[in-house]
C-alpha cells in the first residue's frame, strides 16, 4: 500500500482505531438490521458478568484451563503464544483477580532461552489436600522443526498451587519436548493425567510416589481429543480414532480400547474448513456424580451424548441431542464445538456455543456466543440467547466452563475491546476487532 | 510502536495455526512428499489387525522370493508378511514366548523364516505354507519349530543370516554373546562377547553396549560393534569373534556410549552404517577402515538404513523421544537430502505420522519399507524418485 507523505504513524494509528471502532459498530448495527429485515425483534440475549484478567491484556487464549474450587476461588490458565502463560485466580468472595505468576518463571526456566511455558491447556483440578493441580503446555510449534532441539520446548511440567501458602510446587518435566495438550486431575488416585502434543501419548504423574509414567501413543497429532474424563472410581477415558473410546484403569495400570462408538458425523477426515481441526473425537466431556454418567459434546456437529461407563462390561453411549445454536442444527457448517460445558447445580448442562468458528485469533469472524442448556431431568434443550455483558459487549467465544460451589457458572473466553493508542491492551483480533480474555460469570435463575 | 504492532500481528497470525494444535496445510512442506509414501495397517481393521500395544515394528526383512516379513514388539510379538503383488499386510500369528523381536527375523535361501525372541531367547523357525489362503486369526499362535536357546539365560537381541552357507548369527542380551547357528546340523556355538562391562554413566545406563544389528560381508565375515564403540569381526574359520582396532564414529569421549544402530551391505562390497549419535559411516571390510560421513540430521540415532533401487541410501533418524525424519545419501556425490517427517496424509481416508521407527528394509522393486515402533504402529511404503 502506498503511504501518503503527509500521513504520520499517529494519523495511521488513529485511522486504525477508528476502523476498529467502526467495525464493531457495523457488526452490531448489521445484526440489528438483519433482524429488522426479518421482522424479528432484537435477538434474545442472556446477561453475563465479566472480569478482565488485570495486568494481563496480552494473554491471547484459554482452553479448558478453568477450575471453580471449593473455597470460591476460580483458577484459570491464560495462554500467550510466543511468550509466557500465566496462572491466575479470581476470588469470588473478595471480587479480586490475582496473578499467581508466569509459568516459565514458575517452572524455573526463565532466562534459559527455551521454548516458553505458554499455556495451561488442559483442565485444572483440586486435590483432597486443597491444592490446585495442573500441567503446562507450549505455545508455538514451528512445524515441529524445533522439537527436541536445545532451543525448543523442554516439555510439560506437572505442578501444584497451594492456596494456603500461595506457593507453587514444580514436580518437574513429565513428557520431554512435549506439552500436555489435554488433561485432568483425579483426586481419588491423586494423579495428573494428560495427552501430549504432538505425539499423542497418554501420560500421568502420581503425586504421592512422584512417578512419571508414559503409557504410549493414543492418536495422531491432528486429532488428539481435548478432554479426558474421569469417573468416580478413578478410571480415565478419552476418545481416539474414528470416534472410539479408550479406558485407563489405574488398578491395572493398563489402557483398554472399548467397543463403543461416539455419535460423530461420519465424513472422514475432510479438507476445507476443518483441515486443521479434528472432527473425530469428543470435544468436551463432564462427569455427573448424580447419574454417574459422562455428558459430552463431540467435535463434528456439537452432538450431545451421554456415556455411562457402568452400563454392562464396556459402558454405553447414547445420543441426546445437539448443542449448537438452533439455527445451525443439522447444517453442514455447525461452528466447531467449544470446550465450554459444565453441569450446573440445577441439574442442567450449560454450554457456550460459538456463533462462528471460534478459536481466538484463529476465529472465522465476529459473532456472539449463545448459552445453551440441557435439562438432565427433562431432556429439554434451551437456547438462552446471545451472551452479552451488562455494558453490551458480546461474548465472542469461550473455551472453558466450570460450576462453582454456589452454582455460579464460569466461562473463560474473549470479548471485544477498543484499542488504546500506544498500548497493547488486547490479546489479538477477531474479524479485525481487538479482543481481550475475560472471566464470564453467569448466575443461573431458579426455575 | 510499528514493531510492536507488527509483532502483535505476527503473533495473531501464528495463533491461527498454533492454537488448534492441529494440522494445517502448511505442514505438508515438512513431511515426505505425499505422492511418494503410503502406509498400511497391520491387518484388516477393525478386527483382524495386530492390536494396539502389540504393533511396534522392530524387525523387517525381505525374503528371497520378495516377500516382506516383519515382527512386532509389545504385550505380544506378532509375525506378519506383505506380498508386494498384493500390497497388504497379513498377520500370521503370535510368536510364542516373545514380547520383543528386535532386528531378529532372517530368511534362509529355502524360504524358512527364523525368529530370535526376547525375553525367552529362543530361536524359532517358521515355514511358510500357503499363507495367503489362510484366514487371519488374531491371537492364534504362530506354528513354529523351537530350535532352542543359543545362550542360557540370554534373550536374542539381533539376528542375521549368511544365506550362502545357511548359518545364522546373533547377539544376545544382556551379556552381548555373539553366537552362530548352523542350520543343517542344528548346532549353536557361543563365539564370545563384544562387551565385558556396562559403561560408566548415570543411574539409567545399565546396558552393556552392542550393535543393534549384524552384517555379513561378501566374504561371509560378520561385523558387530561392542564395548567403547569398537568393531568386532567374526571370520567363519575362526573359533571366536575378534575385536578390531577400528571404532564407530563418535565425538571423542563419547565412545563408551556409542553403538551401531544400523548396518547395510552395499553391492560394492563396503558396509554402510549409522550410529546411536546419528553419524553415517562407511566401513571397508577388506582394508578395515572407517570413514565418518557426517550427520544427516541434528538428531540422535539412525533407526534404519537401506539401499534404494536408485543406488542411494535411505535412512531414518531420531531417538525414542524425538520425531523421526527420512533422509537419503548419495554415495557418488556424498550429498544428503532431507526428505522430511515420515507422515502419510490420505485425507479424507486416513492420516498418520510415525514418530519412532523400529526397522527398515528395501526390496528389488525399489520400495523402501519403514516400520513404526509405537503403541499404535503402521508400515510405511516409500517409493524413491526414479
Amino acid at each position: 500500500m502506498q503511504m501518503r507523505k503527509s500521513e504520520t504513524f499517529d494519523e495511521i494509528r488513529k485511522q486504525r482505531h477508528w476502523k476498529v471502532r467502526n467495525a464493531v459498530r457495523k457488526f452490531w448495527i448489521l445484526g440489528a438490521f438483519m433482524f429488522a429485515l426479518n421482522g424479528v425483534a432484537a435477538p434474545k440475549t442472556v446477561t453475563v458478568q465479566y472480569r478482565f484478567f488485570a495486568g494481563l491484556p496480552q494473554m491471547d487464549g484459554n482452553w479448558a484451563a478453568l477450575k471453580a474450587a471449593s473455597d470460591g476461588k476460580v483458577y484459570a490458565g491464560l495462554a500467550c503464544h510466543g511468550c509466557d502463560g500465566h496462572l491466575v485466580f479470581y476470588d469470588s468472595k473478595s471480587d479480586k483477580m490475582v496473578d499467581v505468576g508466569d509459568l516459565t518463571r514458575l517452572c524455573g526456566e526463565n532466562g534459559l532461552r527455551l521454548g516458553p511455558q505458554s499455556k495451561v491447556h488442559a483442565k485444572i483440578g483440586e486435590g483432597k489436600d486443597g491444592r490446585i493441580y495442573f500441567a503446562t503446555h507450549a505455545g508455538l510449534w514451528f512445524d515441529y522443526a524445533r522439537t527436541s532441539t536445545q532451543e525448543g520446548y523442554p516439555g510439560a511440567h506437572y505442578m501444584a498451587y497451594d492456596p494456603k501458602t500461595g506457593q507453587v510446587q514444580d514436580f518437574g518435566i513429565g513428557p520431554r519436548f512435549e506439552g500436555v495438550n489435554t488433561g485432568a486431575y483425579d483426586p481419588k488416585f491423586n494423579r495428573i493425567y494428560g495427552l501430549t502434543h504432538p505425539r499423542g501419548h497418554f501420560v500421568y504423574y502420581d503425586v504421592a510416589t512422584g512417578a512419571k509414567v508414559d503409557k504410549g501413543r493414543i492418536n495422531n497429532f491432528d486429532s488428539i481429543c481435548r478432554t479426558l474424563g474421569i469417573d468416580d472410581e478413578g478410571n480415565v477415558y478419552g476418545s481416539f480414532g474414528g470416534g472410539l473410546i479408550f479406558k485407563y484403569d489405574p488398578r491395572t495400570d493398563s489402557v483398554r480400547e472399548l467397543p463403543l462408538q461416539l455419535p460423530i458425523r461420519q465424513k472422514g477426515i475432510s479438507l476445507g474448513r476443518d483441515y486443521d481441526k479434528s472432527e473425530t473425537a469428543w470435544r468436551v466431556i463432564v462427569w455427573d456424580p448424580e447419574t454417574r454418567k459422562f455428558y459430552g459434546v463431540e467435535e463434528s456437529a456439537s452432538i450431545l451424548f451421554s456415556f455411562d461407563p457402568y452400563a454392562g462390561p464396556d459402558g454405553e453411549v447414547r445420543r441426546l441431542g445437539q448443542m449448537c445454536i438452533p439455527d445451525f442444527a443439522n447444517s453442514r457448517n455447525v461452528p466447531y464445538a467449544t470446550l465450554s460445558l459444565t453441569v450446573g447445580l440445577d441439574r442442567k448442562l450449560y454450554y457456550a456455543a460459538a456463533g462462528k468458528e471460534f478459536d481466538y485469533g484463529g476465529s472465522a469472524g465476529l459473532a456472539a456466543s449463545h448459552l445453551i442448556t440441557y435439562d438432565l431431568r427433562t431432556g429439554k434443550t434451551e437456547d438462552l440467547g446471545e451472551m452479552h455483558a451488562p455494558d453490551g459487549r458480546p461474548v465472542i467465544g469461550t473455551n472453558a466452563a466450570d460450576t462453582g460451589p454456589d452454582g455460579t457458572v464460569y466461562f473463560v473466553g474473549a470479548t471485544s475491546v477498543e484499542a488504546v493508542a500506544g498500548e497493547q491492551n488486547y490479546g489479538g483480533k477477531i474479524g479485525g476487532v481487538p479482543y481481550r480474555l475475560a472471566l464470564f460469570i453467569y448466575h443461573p435463575k431458579a426455575d | 510502536m510499528k514493531s510492536k504492532l507488527l509483532a502483535l500481528l505476527a503473533v495473531g497470525l501464528l495463533i491461527g495455526a498454533a492454537a488448534y494444535g492441529q494440522r494445517s496445510p502448511g505442514y505438508d512442506k515438512v513431511v515426505v512428499l505425499q505422492t511418494r509414501i503410503d502406509a498400511r495397517d497391520l491387518g484388516y481393521p477393525p478386527l483382524d489387525i495386530i492390536p494396539d500395544g502389540e504393533s511396534g515394528i522392530t524387525s523387517l526383512t525381505v525374503a528371497p522370493n520378495g516377500y516382506l516379513y516383519g515382527a512386532t514388539s509389545g504385550n505380544h510379538s506378532h509375525l506378519f508378511v506383505l506380498n508386494p503383488r498384493h500390497g497388504y499386510v497379513q498377520p500370521l500369528g503370535v510368536i510364542p514366548g516373545a514380547t520383543d523381536v528386535t532386528h531378529s527375523v532372517a530368511v534362509s535361501a529355502s524360504g524358512d523364516v527364523y525368529i530370535g525372541t526376547s525375553p525367552e531367547g529362543h530361536l524359532l523357525k517358521y515355514t511358510p505354507q500357503n499363507e495367503h489362503n489362510q484366514t487371519i486369526q488374531i491371537g492364534q499362535p504362530l506354528t513354529v519349530t523351537d530350535l532352542g536357546q543359543p545362550v542360557s539365560g540370554e534373550s536374542i537381541f539381533a539376528l542375521t543370516i549368511d544365506p550362502k552357507v545357511d548359518v545364522l548369527y546373533g547377539l544376545t542380551s544382556p551379556n552381548t554373546h555373539f553366537f552362530k547357528y548352523s542350520i543343517a546340523p542344528g548346532k549353536f556355538t557361543d563365539l564370545g562377547v563384544v562387551s565385558e562391562r556396562v559403561p560408566e554413566g548415570e543411574k539409567f545406563e545399565r546396558d552393556k553396549m552392542m550393535s543393534r544389528m549384524l552384517v555379513v560381508d561378501q566374504e561371509g565375515n560378520v561385523f558387530a560393534s561392542g564395548e567403547n564403540g569398537a568393531f568386532f569381526r567374526f571370520k567363519p574359520i575362526a573359533p571366536k569373534i575378534e575385536k578390531l582396532s577400528i571404532r564407530a564414529p563418535a565425538v571423542p569421549g563419547r565412545e563408551p556410549w556409542t553403538r551401531v544402530d544400523a548396518f547395510l551391505l552395499d553391492p560394492s562390497g563396503v558396509i554402510y552404517g549409522g550410529t546411536s549419535d546419528g553419524y553415517l559411516f562407511r566401513l571397508d571390510p577388506e582394508k578395515l577402515t572407517v570413514t565418518n560421513l557426517g550427520k544427516p540430521l541434528n538428531q540422535y540415532r539412525i533407526d534404519g538404513l537401506v539401499r534404494g533401487a536408485d543406488g542411494k541410501l535411505y535412512g531414518v533418524g531420531g531417538d525414542k523421544e524425538e520425531m523421526a525424519r527420512l533422509f537419503s545419501y548419495d554415495p557418488p556425490t556424498g550429498a544428503y537430502n532431507l526428505l522430511g517427517f515420515v507422515d502419510v496424509n490420505r485425507r479424507p481416508y486416513y492420516t498418520w505420522q510415525a514418530y519412532v521407527i523400529g526397522a527398515m528394509a528395501s526390496d528389488d522393486y525399489g520400495t523402501v519399507y519403514i516400520g513404526e515402533d509405537e503403541r499404535i504402529s503402521k508400515l510405511y511404503l516409500f517409493y524413491p524418485w526414479p
